[in-house]
């Protein structure tokens, strides 16, 4: 059956809603960087991501371990967008990690000119059990005196970007 | 000076293709922004020992 509900009408649905069906219920985060990072040559670094757009339900960790902790128990959608720079760099690589371990959802980029500096976006959906599960985000470069990218120029806009949202409860 | 740098220093017959994360790397850094610096992960090579705490602390 189909009902029309127009201006001021108001309707209640007679069946129950799933938990995996409430929208309200559902952490969404973005972050970014608000500086550049030093990273090691040729090292898996944790991304610094201190600093936050929106984060709904406070499971994203800005301040000390720059990691998201969902409080709800279900499938996110995990984002993760970066550019590392480094001198005479031939490669670069991005990795996200659960619990800390990298959980084969990455991303590389090899290049024979030397110095090559490319822009890469890392996702995938993630189970994490709403309680102890953790996400990170690490990124490697092969140049001498690498560094994270925190953003580019007017028309890049942030350069290394993280955000993830719920899509389905568990 | 890294621990990347300090690592080629004590195994010269290392390479950069060793440290790449794709092919036939063997040996993985990492960093966990913590404040502890970078460590060897994992050290998997054919040839080429561990280096010790004592190798590395002794590159200058």
């Amino acid at each position: 059956m189909t009902t029309a509900i127009k201006g001021n009408d108001t309707s209640t649905f007679g069946g129950a809603i799933a938990a995996n069906n409430v929208s309200a219920i559902v952490p969404a985060f973005s972050a970014y960087m608000s500086g550049d990072q030093s990273i090691s040559t040729s090292t898996w670094t944790k991304v610094q991501f201190n600093s936050e757009l929106f984060d709904t339900d406070n499971c994203f960790d800005s301040t000390t371990n720059y990691r998201f902790t969902p409080t709800v128990a279900g499938y996110y959608q995990i984002n993760f967008r970066s550019r590392t720079i480094g001198t005479s760099s031939t490669a670069t690589y991005y990795s996200i990690y659960k619990n800390g371990s990298a959980t084969g959802i990455n991303s590389a980029a090899l290049a024979t000119n030397a110095g090559f500096q490319s822009m890469q976006t890392v996702s995938g959906i993630i189970y994490c059990n709403g309680s102890t599960d953790y996400i990170e985000f690490y990124a490697n470069n092969n140049g001498t005196s690498p560094f994270i990218d925190a953003a580019g120029g007017s028309d890049l806009g942030n350069t290394t970007t993280v955000d993830g949202v719920l899509v389905r409860a568990a | 000076m890294t621990l990347y740098d300090k690592i080629l220093a004590v195994r010269p017959n290392l390479t950069a293709e060793d440290f790449m994360p794709h092919g036939n790397s063997t040996i993985v850094l990492q960093n966990d922004s913590d404040g502890k610096g970078d460590y060897i992960r994992e050290w998997n090579h054919p040839t080429e020992t561990k280096p010790t705490n004592a190798e590395l602390d002794g590159v200058q």
